[in-house]
């Protein structure tokens, strides 16, 4: 084992990937070459993922918090620093990182394998770059870095979105995704310059009266990222991307970056109670909203991405309710069993080369470990007791309850059960239901895409029994109790899991589908997509289509008249130019007796 | 004595103002303006001497140097406007009219 | 000793080129290309010397030269930089240097193009490294002027649409003509030069009519209604060339009809002698009346960063969408020197590099697609990518430094901008300054999209190629320059950051002077 400073370590997860990055960019040989490309990469990722666990390991065994930091900008008020920040949070939020990015390039190898190798290298030089980024949000010591590292993963999102670029689709929902984070992120840039201005700095400890339009302009930010509603419609276009970026950047790491800007800035938070409220209530309402789409949706990463931004409603709700805790917990356990299925989902869609669920069917005989795999992460989500999903969806519910705030607390519950209805639907059909003629030739992946599954079921199975430890690099602790709020929520995931049984195994309460009816026919309509899409449409673009016109035929058109008025006045006094020198003899002598006049009026 | 040669001047111009005003042709503008001219050098000679200076007279060498490229210039206009139109009469020569 | 001379070198090196290639006729094709960029390369060698000669710790003026040109009105030809000097000397080297490179397709009358381009950068060098208001001017006007023959003659026409309530106007103009935007471009310059000449004189008397030197002039107290009236003169004289609302229209014309290394040089450096002139000349000479005037300056500079960004959003033809971008970014400039802050003014100052640098980029791939898809229409474009990959890439690579994504230098310059303008008695700027920014990010990668990405291209464009040789040059030097000076601003933004400590206390009394200094 390397001797290495946690400080070391660290500047190693953050400086290598970029170095892939930046070798991969650079040298288009080797990228163009795609194997090789993606070598480099995995290797990044590798020495990342060891650097990380080394860094976990030495947290969870109590090291002292590492703060280094050094000067990148020259500021009016002093120098404004980046730097590195280990304690338990951004150590553990690194290991996330880690692993699940570490997974989505293996998986990456089989499921991109066809791929022409240019666009593979491309995809790997991405990939890396992105985990730079990730890290760089992650360790930042202070709020300026996390927004360094927020915007680029903010890039890589809109370059992995658009990996496919001649596909008209992923190339509008590229920009999509970026159009309405980078719109958000407005908030975030505002909200770094109010702080600024009143502490003097980008710390998140910091103490401050304008706490409360601080946080609701990060808020702004974290609504877009975290796809809270009604920000969220970039979330489920995104999935024109490929499956594995789903997986890391749209379900378990980038979008959770607005829940963990909101758990490293939670000092700031905690001082402006209004932000909370409205975060409780919004988290509630995406959880709930977001969860009844999942349930009509037929493609299965429509279900699974509307499934993500319905989980980060939970942070959300959680995080605005004072459950810190529960909130950071739940995205730790999310980001691996969220990954997790749509790992697996990949596996499932590469096996049929279809997205849609009634293509699939019985696919746990012919992929058994894919299957089990995405069953495992299904219960997980579901809040299965004894699944670490369970544990901290409890965290959360508790800390909504504790708070009093009884009709969100309503709306998670009843998003407990549809999630837990929606994920059985999606086994009960995809996996065990009536094999189709889609499946026919469908057979489990190669080794590469087995093995990141195996890895990610561990905590998606496991991690709720160590939340004990978890808690304890938070600065929190945590004793297992499961209340009365506890109890019904698992009695209304059991619930779920029964009823889509009842519902998709036996073919019986086909009545119940029609219940869903209005709203299938909500989420088809886009309507939140279309106010959008309206407000660009007739708002934006309209608003450039007349201040150009201004421009061009009023403003310009000012300045183009008086060059008309001069060569007009040019022309009327060109009739003085007789061309006849007697005249110009004329009005010389003219003018001289003027002048004469001239000076003997005015002597002197 | 100065009022004389001033007198003279004023004579000279007035002619020469006269001809460049009624003239047609252009040789006689030419000889007018040529008037004009010689009529400011003598003011400057009788101002020269009047002061006691020399000024006037360099000053009058110098106009007259100038006067000289005037009419080289003015002649061969006068040259070319011939050959162009047989003529050097130049009411008609208006091809320069705005 | 060399750095003795280093300014007066640096400024000469372009101009003797020009000469060089103005007596020898003979030279042709590569071989004035080599003289030109031999010219420019020693120009920009000049600015990194002066990059490296450049004492920190000292500040203020460095590297002074001084020649009497007229001593009975105390002209004379003093050179010498400061920090701001340093960051635009480097602009400009990189930009003529990259500009020459990426117009080494030109065919026609080649020898006269580069002697003009030449002689303009010469007179840009001049600009940010005189120290007198006369030799100020002069230089100013030899950078503005060779523009008419270089966008007259070597021009191309653009396709413009009639229409509106003075629409019996067009046909007078012949307005989308080369001429016409040549015709405008100085036009519209020159009543700027006639404001800043006026200004410029009624300072002179006003301090005693003994000298233009910066030094004399800089530090007298004109009186208040002086400093009223002069100050708007210098503000519509140098704004007309910084692109300021409501003069900013020749920019678009200008540029959509100037060849490459033009709009390159014009919207990299040139704009930025404008909004430097303010800077400079009046708000540091007319303190007062930079205090009266600023409020309506800041409000018309975000103006400008709206209007700018909105117009670009409607347009279809390639060079008027960077063009009005670039009137939206130059309102960033003047918002930050209008902010009268530390982090305004240095982020003013940076943006100006930076916008420098991004919009070159910016116009040399746009140079490049036009050349080879013989066409600036973006609705009949897309899928350009598939052919020329690398130019996409920069494309978008110039596209996010514009839209402010951290990690390149625009993020950098806006940011500081940005928290100026909070720091300001007028914190509302900052929100419309931002929004721009959310702007530009729509229309910016909306023409990513839309001419690179998609299916492969129509059939009609059967001569797309990615770029070559010396282009590639001029494209791997920007790009790496944007991402230089987004990752590590220091290179840059201490010698700006000196500058400012020294100058804000002569217009802000009691401005802090310190500098925050790396250790």
């Amino acid at each position: 084992m390397l001797e290495l400073t946690p400080l070391q370590w660290a500047q190693l997860a953050l400086w290598v990937p970029l170095l892939s990055a930046v070798v991969l960019a650079a040298v288009w040989p080797l990228r163009k070459a795609g194997g090789p490309a993606a070598g480099v990469s995995l290797v990044a990722a590798t020495v990342n993922l060891a650097a990380a666990a080394v860094l976990l390991f030495g947290w969870l065994n109590g090291a002292e918090d590492v703060r280094h930091t050094a000067p990148w900008l020259i500021g009016g008020q002093g120098l404004i620093e980046l730097g590195v920040h280990l304690d338990g949070v951004s150590v553990s939020m690194l290991l996330v990182v880690a692993v699940v990015a570490w997974g989505v390039q293996v998986f990456s190898l089989g499921y991109l394998a066809d791929e022409p190798k240019a666009g593979f290298g491309r995809y790997y030089t991405w990939q890396s770059l992105f985990l730079f980024s990730m890290n760089s949000l992650v360790l930042a010591p202070n709020l300026l870095q996390l927004f360094l590292g927020w915007e680029l993963v903010g890039l890589c999102s809109y370059l992995l979105i658009g990996y496919w670029f001649t596909k008209p689709s992923a190339a509008k929902a590229a920009l999509k995704a970026f159009w309405v984070t980078k719109f958000a992120d407005m908030g975030l840039l505002l909200g770094l310059i109010v702080l600024y201005t009143h502490t003097g700095g980008f710390e998140w400890t910091a103490t401050t009266t304008a706490a409360t339009t601080v946080t609701l302009l990060f808020f702004l930010a974290v609504m877009g990222k975290s796809a809270q509603f009604p920000l969220h419609i970039w979330l489920p276009d995104a999935m024109e991307g490929p499956t594995p970026v789903s997986a890391l950047l749209h379900a378990a790491t980038m979008v959770a970056a607005g829940v963990f800007l909101v758990v490293r800035a939670a000092p700031l938070f905690a001082q402006a109670p209004l932000t909370g409220e409205v975060m409780t209530w919004i988290g509630a309402f995406t959880a709930l909203f977001a969860a009844s789409i999942a349930v009509v949706q037929t493609d299965i990463k429509k279900v699974l991405a509307y499934s993500t931004c319905s989980q980060l409603g939970y942070m959300v709700a959680a995080l605005g309710s004072g459950a810190v805790l529960g909130g950071y917990f739940h995205l730790t356990t999310h980001a691996f069993f969220k990954a997790l299925l749509f790992l697996a989902a990949g596996g499932l869609i590469h096996a049929v080369h279809s997205n849609e669920i009634s293509h699939m069917g019985g696919l746990l005989k012919k992929l058994p470990v894919t299957g089990w795999t995405f069953i495992i992460g299904a219960l997980a989500l579901a809040g299965f007791p004894g699944f670490s999903g369970f544990f901290s969806k409890d965290l959360i519910l508790e800390g909504v309850a504790h708070q009093g705030q009884w009709v969100p607390l309503a709306m998670l519950l009843v998003g407990a059960f549809l999630t837990a209805f929606y994920m059985g639907r999606v086994v009960f059909i995809a996996l065990l239901g009536a094999p189709s003629e889609h499946a026919a030739h469908a057979h489990e992946g190669g080794g590469s895409m087995k093995l990141p599954l195996l890895v990610l079921a561990v905590p998606a199975l496991a991690l709720g029994f160590f939340a004990g430890p978890v808690a304890g690099l938070w600065g929190h602790e945590y004793h297992f109790h499961l209340g009365w709020v506890g109890l019904t929520a698992s009695a209304l995931g059991l619930a779920g899991i029964g009823l889509s049984w009842v519902m998709f195994a036996k073919g019986g309460a086909q009545g119940l589908l029609a219940a869903f009816a209005p709203v299938g026919a909500l989420a088809r309509s886009g309507a939140v997509d279309r106010l959008w899409a309206t407000g660009y449409r007739q708002g934006l673009q309209v608003l450039g289509g007349a201040i150009a016109w201004l421009d061009r035929y009023v403003i310009d058109a000012l300045m183009n008249l008086i060059g008309y008025l001069s060569l007009a006045l040019g022309d009327r006094l060109r009739a003085v130019q007789t061309g006849n020198v007697r005249d110009y003899v004329y009005a010389v002598v003219a003018g001289l007796l003027l002048l004469g006049a001239w000076g003997a009026m005015f002597p002197g | 004595m100065m009022q004389a040669w001033l007198i003279l001047a004023a004579a000279l111009f007035s002619l020469g103002l006269f001809g460049l005003l009624t003239r047609r042709n252009a040789v006689g503008i030419l000889l007018s303006v040529e008037l004009m001219a010689n009529a400011v050098n003598v003011v400057l000679v009788a101002f020269g001497r009047w002061h006691g200076v020399a000024d006037g007279q360099v000053f009058a060498l110098f106009t007259t140097a100038i006067t000289v490229a005037e009419a080289a210039i003015g002649l061969a206009l006068v040259i070319l406007l011939y050959r162009q139109r047989q003529d050097v009469l130049v009411d008609a020569a208006t091809e320069m009219r705005g | 000793m060399l750095t003795d001379h280093l300014l007066s070198l640096t400024v000469a090196a372009p101009f003797v080129a020009a000469v060089v290639l103005l007596l020898a006729p003979d030279l042709k094709g590569a071989a004035a290309k080599t003289v030109a960029l031999m010219g420019a390369g020693a120009s920009l060698l000049g600015a990194l010397a002066v990059w490296i000669n450049y004492d920190l710790s000292q500040g203020g003026l460095q590297l002074a030269e001084q020649y009497p040109l007229v001593p009975a009105y105390g002209i004379s030809l003093h050179l010498a930089v400061d920090g701001w000097g340093v960051a635009l000397l480097l602009l400009t080297g990189v930009i003529i240097t990259t500009g020459v490179l990426a117009t080494w397709t030109l065919e026609h009358r080649e020898r006269e193009f580069l002697v003009l381009l030449l002689v303009l950068v010469a007179g840009v060098y001049g600009v940010f490294v005189s120290q007198d208001l006369f030799v100020f001017f002069l230089f100013y006007e030899i950078a503005v002027l060779p523009m008419y023959l270089l966008i007259g003659i070597w021009g191309s026409e653009g396709k413009v649409e009639r229409g509106g309530p003075l629409g019996f106007v067009w046909d007078k103009l012949n307005i989308g003509g080369r001429e016409y935007s040549a015709m405008k471009l100085t036009l519209m310059l020159l009543a700027g030069s006639a404001a800043i000449l006026v200004a410029m004189f009624a300072m002179f008397h006003a301090a005693g009519g003994k000298s233009f030197d910066f030094s004399v002039l800089q530090g007298f107290d004109y009186p208040e209604h002086t400093q009223l009236w002069a100050f708007v003169l210098l503000w519509f004289g140098f704004g007309s060339l910084g692109g300021v609302f409501p003069f900013h229209t020749w920019s678009p014309d200008g540029h959509a009809a100037a060849p490459t290394a033009v709009s390159m040089l014009h919207a990299g450096v040139l704009m930025k002698l404008g909004a430097f002139g303010v800077i400079r000349i009046g708000m540091m000479m007319l303190p007062d009346g930079a205090a009266y005037w600023v409020p309506y300056v800041g409000a018309v500079a975000v103006l400008n960063v709206v209007w700018g960004a909105l117009s670009a959003m409607a347009q279809k033809d390639l060079k008027y969408i960077i063009a009005y971008s670039s009137v939206s970014h130059m309102g960033v400039v003047m918002l930050g020197a209008a902010t009268l802050t530390a982090d305004g003014w240095n982020g003013a100052i940076y943006q100006m590099v930076a916008h420098g640098m991004m919009t070159g980029l910016f116009f040399g791939l746009v140079g490049l697609v036009y050349h080879r898809a013989h066409s600036r229409w973006v609705p009949g474009m897309g899928g350009f990518a598939h052919a020329m990959p690398g130019v996409a890439a920069f494309f978008i690579l110039a596209g996010l430094s514009s839209l402010g994504l951290p990690g390149l230098a625009g993020f950098v310059a806006e940011f500081l901008v940005f928290l100026g303008a909070w720091q300001s008695a007028h914190a509302w700027w900052a929100i419309p300054g931002i929004i721009g920014a959310f702007i530009t990010a729509v229309y910016v990668l909306r023409v990513g999209r839309d001419v690179f990405f998609g299916q492969g291209p129509p059939a009609t464009f059967h001569e797309l190629s990615d770029a070559k040789g010396s282009e590639w040059a001029a494209l791997v030097a920007l790009g790496v320059c944007l991402i230089v000076l987004g990752v590590y601003p220091n290179v840059i933004l201490e010698f700006i950051a000196q500058a400012t400590s020294e100058y804000l206390p002569l217009v802000v009394k009691g401005a802090a002077s310190g500098v925050a200094v790396l250790p």
